[in-house]
């Protein structure tokens, strides 16, 4: 009998592992990757840069986004402090990773689109604590992937994932991801600098199902290091409204929202 | 003044009267510069209040951008209405009709295509540009094919460049004889009438690939020639003249490893250059080049930037008083710190056939959102040339301004 159990056992620890290493690191950025998101998106963004005083600086946003397939287009129309007003930025993704993106900037003083290097994507982005390439769509084979471990974050069972880019030089040496399990979104997200110490911590603090869709509407991201925070909320969030493909263009960018 | 603030009080009344429809923002800002070579005398005191209000309602919208300026060294404040328009959406295309600033190209501080709005030179070229470019009476009417744009831009009247009044530091009397000259009396000489008008016509395409424009216009040249006719009296009478300007241009703009590369050029037709030659009246008809090569990148977190600009008059003749071949180029790095509140730039020409240069470092803070604190100084260096003629008015200077 005692034989039998530890037979029994071993073989639920065998399944138990077996069933646990079905899933890799890089399934789990693949399926966050490709969760569905829509065919189109709007919403105001609004950025709160909080110091180590507690001192807080807004930035407005309104923004639209659409994917076409093999790509994807962004336009972004700040609102909001008064000297950026009426500037616009867009943005062309590619699914292909060999393609960079293309960027260009509409500032009113100069009365002219701007195509922009798309080199900068470790600049942050308007003084806040996200990089540009934070707030992008990071492609899965950019990195290496290892499940870690699984963990409970808020009553939510995570996968934890470490990322390790395969570029020498990119501005993080590795990141951790706790990704949700049955929504394939992240929860939390750590970024380590080149000397491997945490530089920043992302914190998604609300999640919304919209039109069968999850979309993150509030998350933070704090630089452990010198202390100070971006708080992002996005409003008024409108899934596959059937935004124009005439927004992403040049024309829209001089005249605005 | 009287009037001056009857005006102000009329179009505060009118925005009173649309109120809320009307979105109004702008900037305040006190501007001080003094001369570090004649003793810190001040060169500009001025105080400029830049109103931008704009009102829309379905398919039509307003702008206008009146701008206060209030000069210290006379009690003086000039009113301007540097752009008054209405812009008119279609399905497929808009119109925009009034004073309007119009900007083509990919050139930075260069203008090589940029050839509609003309430009505000009283103080040489060290305002910002978008305080140079001078409002131009305009029909505009753009064509949106896709990623592509068709733009028609008519001026019924022509609007000359605004140069330095006589008395200023950067007025220079480029006509040094020694004997008795007149003026001719009459400097605008182009008739406001139909056929005196210019028109514009750019096509220009925005996409993943590359970025460009070509363009065609029958302008006035902005700058007048200087005829100059040798009287029976030993005397000579100077007349200076407008003339017509064809041109035709192109620009691109492209994304290469990670950097930008732009570029323009354009061909003037029978562009008028002073010369020796007082048998054709000290003025030659020659076909011009200017061309433009830039390169952006980002540098371990700076932007940087570099221009090469080159000027080619054709079928030279040794008597015309410019260069042949005129080079310049232009330099520019810029790095923000304290997340994005601390901006420190420098940006220079240099003219390689005088090899002179001017030299403008400005580092500013924003204490608050729209509230910012700029230093910078303007350097000349050199004897002769477009930016050594200026060696004696270097300057430095701050500016305080507040965005609303």
């Amino acid at each position: 009998m005692k034989r039998f159990i530890v037979t029994i056992m071993a073989v639920l620890i065998i399944t138990a592992t077996l069933a646990a290493q079905e899933i890799t690191g890089l399934q789990i950025i693949e399926n966050v990757y490709n969760r569905p998101t829509g065919q189109d998106q709007e919403g105001d963004l609004t950025m709160s840069l909080i110091n180590s005083r507690g001192d807080e600086r807004v930035r407005e946003i309104k923004q639209f986004l659409k994917d076409f397939g093999d790509m994807e287009k962004k336009i972004m129309f700040f609102k909001s402090p008064a000297d950026v007003r009426n500037t616009s930025f867009m943005n062309w993704s590619y699914d292909s990773e060999e393609k960079d993106d293309d960027q260009w900037i509409y500032l009113p003083a100069l009365k002219k689109v701007k195509r922009i290097s798309s080199d900068s994507k470790s600049d942050y982005f308007m003084g806040s604590d996200f990089t540009y390439d934070d707030l992008g769509d990071r492609h899965p084979s950019s990195d290496t992937h290892k499940l870690l471990r699984e963990e409970t974050i808020d009553g939510e069972n995570c996968y934890v994932v470490e990322s390790i880019p395969k570029e020498e030089e990119y501005m993080y040496s590795k990141t951790i991801t706790w990704i949700i399990k049955d929504k394939w979104i992240g929860k939390k997200k750590e970024f380590y600098d080149e000397d491997e110490d945490l530089l920043k911590t992302l914190t998604v603090k609300e999640v919304e199902k919209i039109k069968d869709y999850f979309v993150i509407t509030y998350s933070e991201m704090h630089n452990t290091q010198k202390d100070h925070k971006t708080k992002m909320v996005l409003k008024n969030v409108s899934i596959d409204s059937g935004i124009s493909d005439n927004k992403f263009t040049e024309r829209m960018m001089k005249r605005g929202m | 003044m009287k009037n001056k603030i009857l005006i102000m009080i009329l179009l505060l009344s009118a925005i009173f009267l649309l109120n809320a429809q009307v979105n109004h923002h702008g900037f305040v800002r006190t501007y001080i510069g003094a001369l570090t070579e004649q003793d810190g005398e001040y060169s500009v005191l001025q105080n400029t209040f830049d109103w931008k209000l704009d009102y829309g309602k379905g398919d039509v919208a307003l702008f206008i951008n009146p701008v206060f300026d209030y000069n210290s060294f006379n009690n003086n404040l000039d009113i301007t209405l540097r752009q008054v328009y209405m812009d008119i959406y279609f399905e497929n295309f808009d119109l925009r009709i009034g004073k309007q600033q119009i900007i083509w190209g990919k050139a930075d501080g260069v203008f090589i295509t940029d050839i509609i709005s003309p430009r505000d030179l009283s103080e040489f070229i060290l305002p910002d540009f978008y305080e140079i470019r001078i409002g131009t009476n305009a029909f505009k009417f753009d064509y949106y094919i896709g990623d592509a744009t068709f733009e028609v831009v008519w001026i019924p009247t022509f609007q000359p460049t605004i140069t330095p009044r006589k008395g200023s530091i950067w007025y220079k009397n480029m006509l040094d004889f020694p004997i008795p000259i007149s003026y001719y009396d009459q400097m605008y000489d182009v008739e406001n009438k139909l056929s005196e008008s210019e028109l514009a016509c750019k096509f220009s395409y925005l996409g993943s690939s590359i970025d460009f424009e070509l363009m065609t216009a029958y302008m006035w040249d902005d700058n007048p020639a200087v005829h100059i006719f040798p009287q029976p009296d030993s005397t000579v009478h100077i007349k200076p003249e407008y003339h017509r300007l064809p041109l035709v241009g192109a620009s691109f703009s492209k994304a290469v490893g990670g950097a930008i590369v732009r570029g323009e050029g354009a061909y003037y037709f029978d562009k008028r250059f002073s010369a020796e030659d007082l048998s054709v009246n000290a003025v030659k008809e020659k076909d011009y080049i200017h061309y433009l090569i830039g390169y952006d990148h980002n540098w371990f977190g700076m932007n940087v930037s570099f221009q090469y600009i080159q000027e080619y008059i054709l079928d030279y003749e040794d008597d015309i008083r410019n260069d042949e071949f005129s080079s310049t180029t232009t330099f520019l790095i810029r790095e923000d710190f304290l997340r994005e509140t601390l901006h420190f730039e420098f940006f220079t020409y240099y003219g390689i056939n005088n090899q002179d240069a001017l030299i403008r470092p400005r580092i500013s803070y924003e204490f608050a959102d729209g509230f910012d604190f700029q230093l910078g100084a303007n350097i000349f260096v050199g004897d002769e040339g477009n930016f050594g003629q200026y060696d004696e008015n270097d300057m430095i200077y701050i500016k305080v301004r507040y965005y609303f």
